[in-house]
């Protein structure tokens, strides 16, 4: 029993873990944090998966997961030394698929959302996925109204960040 | 176009440059230990009441143990032993309903309260000490310089010198000051280790409660 739970788990992470990536994406900059809370994501995703009952989407589901370990229950390791730039290292986008400015445009794009706050950067990375506000706010545990609000305030901070 | 368009298109078609990690990969983390905050709320708030818990049983047999056999069979001390272990095990009972109820399915609102209640328990049990740690004090002692033969020929020196006043005022003075000093050492020792470990999770419940009615 316990040995099929954990191959249907994996599976299905392996299948998902892209959102996993995304959520280590906005919240840590170098490749041995992104790989940190990859783990402790997957570890608190296994925990929680004996209770996963499927009237949720899988992928929903890993989303609340996966955000809560961020901005709630992982703690950043101060013994790092190495702090590589990831996003020279791991996801340089090929230079020819952009003309220069948008990519530039982009490059600041990214370095905004790094000044935003955890549960602003949670707010972006829900717009991003294309989340309606009934899930950001079920997500986030905020009434809808308020989920409008914040977002449209990220949204603010954001545009005013890249134009001072 | 928009700029927040521009990343979405961008963050969607970054999908496909993350590594890819195998099925071995992923099982091996599932096997490996979490080092949640948490589980280190739950570690030290064992250590916590063990801490106590071993302190009141120092006192009981190390150093006093003959006056303490004394003051072991007046009833006010029985009475107040039995409220202490009651409410330890009301403590324990509730911190650990508290700690089985944290979920990280939960939204991030009830995610975050229900640490902090957990939090909020051991803090309340601790407070319970340091104010046992006072009433314990305030009870015992006055019993042992009523007990104690050398206190008594102490007292009946003053008495005769008209320095009782002196005597009974250096004793408060000493006692509070012991006091004072052991509840800021422990405050300031619970302080850092919350509030390190707790100082984004507040953070983050502030700015989620920002708006909220």
């Amino acid at each position: 029993m316990h040995k099929e739970l954990e191959h249907s788990f994996v599976e299905l992470l392996e299948k998902h873990q892209n959102i996993i990536h995304k959520v280590c994406r906005l919240y840590t900059y170098d490749y041995d944090a992104h790989n940190d809370l990859f783990q402790e994501i997957t570890i608190q995703l296994w925990k929680a998966y004996p209770k996963f009952r499927g009237d949720a989407k899988f992928s929903t589901w890993m989303y609340r997961v996966g955000l809560n370990t961020a901005i709630t229950l992982y703690r950043k390791s101060k013994r790092r030394i190495s702090t590589q730039d990831f996003n020279d290292v791991q996801f340089k986008i090929s230079a020819e698929e952009y003309d220069d400015t948008e990519e530039q445009q982009l490059k600041l794009l990214y370095n905004a959302v790094r000044q935003l706050n955890d549960i602003e950067k949670a707010l972006v990375f829900l717009y991003l996925e294309d989340k309606n506000y009934r899930e950001i706010s079920e997500t986030m545990g905020i009434s809808e109204v308020n989920a409008r609000v914040k977002m449209n305030r990220v949204k603010t901070k954001l545009r005013t960040i890249l134009n001072p | 176009m928009d700029e927040l368009e521009l990343l979405k298109k961008d963050w969607k078609k970054e999908g496909n440059s993350f590594p890819k990690l195998s099925y071995n990969e992923i099982y091996k983390m599932i096997l490996k230990k979490s080092s949640s905050i948490v589980k280190w709320i739950f570690i030290i708030s064992i250590l916590e009441f063990v801490f106590w818990v071993a302190i009141s049983f120092t006192l009981k047999y190390t150093g006093f143990s003959d006056d303490i056999a004394n003051v072991e069979s007046n009833t006010t001390f029985i009475v107040m032993s039995i409220i202490s272990y009651l409410i330890l095990a009301y403590f324990f009972y509730r911190f650990y309903m508290n700690y089985r109820t944290i979920n990280t399915t939960d939204n991030a609102t009830t995610l975050m309260e229900n640490i902090l209640k957990t939090r909020r328990t051991v803090k309340q049990y601790v407070g319970f000490n340091l104010i046992a740690i006072v009433v314990s004090v305030g009870v015992l002692l006055p019993y042992f310089i009523n007990q104690d033969p050398e206190a008594q020929t102490i007292i009946e020196n003053a008495t005769a010198n008209g320095e009782l006043f002196k005597f009974y005022a250096g004793i408060i003075i000493v006692t509070l000051l012991m006091l004072a000093a052991v509840i800021v050492i422990l405050l300031l020792f619970y302080w850092l280790i919350y509030g390190l470990l707790l100082k984004r999770l507040n953070k983050n419940y502030r700015e989620l409660k920002k708006l909220e009615v």
